[in-house]
């Protein structure tokens, strides 16, 4: 309406602006639209066409991990909270290098090594202390990418709770627990960017 | 025994009413919820993860049973257990008397309604209403303009401006829709001639009114429902209801939705339970007059049928009567409450001006021409004989109505009275 009172010239001009103003902004109601009842009896029926729909919620209690009904499953890669893995032997991967805890940008893994016993063979020393506070932790998942012996990964937990700030502080049995309580700690669960499980893709050509 | 037939009806009317508003809560987040396409409170329940048991330590197995519907019992444990909080600078009287002010009159309002048709024990009438009052419509309208107290007080009291204003906006708006309403009413009194509740529902059960002189659809039929009387008054009642309720469309006393609480908002703990349960009540008692006005009351189609369903034990039909007219007005205030929220949560606000425009240059206009149609429609059928009125069971406590007694011959219940 207001495009063609601008086009037709000396008509729209000479009408003043201040009517054409009030066709802007409003649109006149016709007869039955002011009587006000048929249009809210319109709106009514139009909810009630609601009250009889499939509901978007999905009635997820957190009891079943497995079920995708009774919990929401993140796609593969969703960097949850962090578990510390196993090796063969039963022991923790963990080597003690630090990688993680200098990687980290929030600087929420804190790491005391330790010689390991003599009877672990396969490396010289192992955490004795692991803790990464995840009221600091961003869940970048740059802890995963650092690890070289592929020890601590994100897992797809995102709705543990705690009543406590320091209940937040995860220490290494907790990590390691988790793990298994997901029954994650020996599954290929590894973080990608690109959400597939496994090697990362070969950079592109030109990139 | 006579003292224990008395209290029937008010354990019925207030045991009933403070049972079913934790129900109406419950509902009332349901509705909202399915309206929206959620699913709504579902895990307090009777058993199971999150009921009163589990709370309690005691295993109650892993299924939910009634999911949901002890959720009101949650909400009544966490507004008992806050703190009753009277901020600095209120009039602590006043600020304490004012969720009474707004529980008491929509109780009130309710003694006075007809809640079911009569059935006798034992020689014993019983009458499914508190109080037969012979100015009963009057007596509704003078108790529920007092609940405006209950808003003004804690408005005023609680020295808080916002709450001031959210007071004054309410009281605005509920004194400018009294007034449609009062009108609204007046026509239906003259309609059928009397302001008792009880005759009205009578009425409207025996099938007929002033208007046609003697014609009546009987007993069985539901023409006689002031509906069909009174189509205009109906839908201009159910609009002022919304606004005496202080419902969406027009809850501008709370605008809960995005503004402050308006006046009960420095309220906390039980003085805001009680505003809540208030507003509740006030939706079942206005309801409740509807029903009564215009839906017939506890009357249902095929009443007279069931009442005189077994010859041999009339009073095991009348009680059966009885039993479905309970249920047949408890499905008609049900009706008007799901009506109430499935608008709430459809509906948006109206202004300030627009409701006022509403109330006094739509409302009050068409409610007088209503008035005025009923009054000429009066005079038309004037030298006609009165309608029927129903007397199933005939009132033992006081004597027969001059009115009443001269359209015996048009009673449909001939032979059943003592």
């Amino acid at each position: 309406m207001s495009a063609s009172h601008g086009h037709d010239g000396s008509h729209g001009h000479g009408s003043g602006h201040g009517h054409d103003h009030a066709a802007d902004t409003s649109r006149s109601q016709n007869f039955l639209e002011k009587l006000y009842l048929p249009e809210i009896a319109k709106g009514l029926m139009h909810t009630l066409g609601h009250l009889f729909k499939k509901k978007f919620t999905m009635e997820y209690d957190g009891t079943d991990h497995t079920n995708p009904k009774k919990n929401h499953i993140p796609r593969p890669g969703y960097r949850g909270e962090h578990y510390l893995k196993k090796d063969e032997a039963g022991h923790v991967k963990c080597v003690a290098c630090f990688m993680c805890a200098a990687a980290c940008p929030a600087e929420c893994i804190h790491i005391e090594a330790e010689a390991t016993p003599s009877d672990w063979k396969d490396r010289e020393r192992y955490p004795k202390r692991f803790e990464i506070d995840l009221l600091r932790c961003i869940y970048c998942g740059y802890c995963e990418e650092a690890c070289p012996v592929d020890a601590i990964a994100l897992s797809s937990a995102y709705n543990v709770v705690s009543q406590t700030r320091e209940e937040k502080v995860y220490n290494r049995e907790r990590l390691i627990d988790d793990g298994v309580k997901y029954g994650l700690s020996l599954s290929h669960h590894h973080y990608r960017p690109d959400g597939v499980p496994g090697a990362l893709p070969a950079p592109k050509a030109g990139h | 025994m006579d003292l224990w037939l008395k209290l029937i009806p008010v354990f019925v009317v207030i045991g009933g009413l403070l049972g079913v508003v934790p129900l109406l809560v419950y509902f009332e987040r349901k509705i909202c919820a399915w309206l929206q396409d959620r699913i709504g409170p579902n895990r307090v329940g009777l058993l199971g993860p999150d009921s009163p048991l589990e709370v309690l330590g005691i295993n109650s197995g892993n299924t939910r049973i009634l999911g949901g519907l002890l959720q009101p019992l949650a909400d009544a444990v966490k507004l008992f257990t806050k703190e009753s909080f009277i901020p600095a600078g209120a009039d602590r009287l006043l600020f304490t008397m004012a969720p009474f002010f707004a529980l008491l009159p929509p109780m009130l309002a309710f003694i006075v309604i007809p809640v079911g048709s009569d059935f006798t024990i034992g020689g014993n009438t019983v009458m499914l209403q508190v109080a037969d009052l012979k100015v009963g419509i009057l007596f509704i309208l003078a108790v529920l303009s007092m609940s405006s107290y209950g808003l003004a007080f804690g408005g005023w009291s609680s020295n808080n401006k916002f709450s001031l204003l959210g007071a004054v906006r309410s009281l605005a708006q509920m004194i400018s829709y009294e007034i449609g309403l009062g009108i609204l009413i007046l026509a239906v009194i003259m309609t059928f001639d009397t302001v008792s509740l009880r005759d009205i529902v009578n009425m409207q059960a025996a099938g007929g009114t002033l208007f046609f002189g003697t014609w009546s659809c009987g007993p069985n039929w539901i023409w006689g429902w002031g509906i069909f009387h009174q189509p205009i008054a109906f839908v201009l009642f159910v609009v002022c209801a919304f606004a005496e309720n202080n419902r969406l469309p027009f809850d501008l006393a709370e605008c809960e939705a995005e503004l402050v609480g308006g006046f009960h908002t420095e309220y906390s703990s039980m003085g805001f339970g009680m505003f809540f349960q208030g507003e509740y009540i006030a939706m079942l008692s206005m309801g409740a007059l509807i029903a009564t006005l215009f839906l017939g009351g506890w009357h249902y189609p095929g009443y007279a049928a069931v009442y005189n369903m077994s010859a041999g034990y009339p009073q095991l039909s009348h009680f059966i009567a009885a039993l479905i007219s309970l249920a047949a007005f408890g499905l008609k205030v049900a009706a008007y409450i799901f009506f109430s929220m499935w608008v709430r949560w459809s509906l948006p606000r109206f202004r300030w001006d627009q409701l006022m425009n509403l109330g006094w240059k739509t409302i009050v206009p068409l409610a007088l021409a209503n008035l005025l149609i009923t009054a000429f429609l009066n005079l038309s059928s004037m030298d006609k004989p009165k309608p029927a009125r129903l007397e199933p069971v005939a009132r033992a406590s006081r004597p027969l109505e001059p009115h009443a007694a001269g359209t015996a011959a048009l009673r449909p219940f001939d032979g059943d009275t003592p």
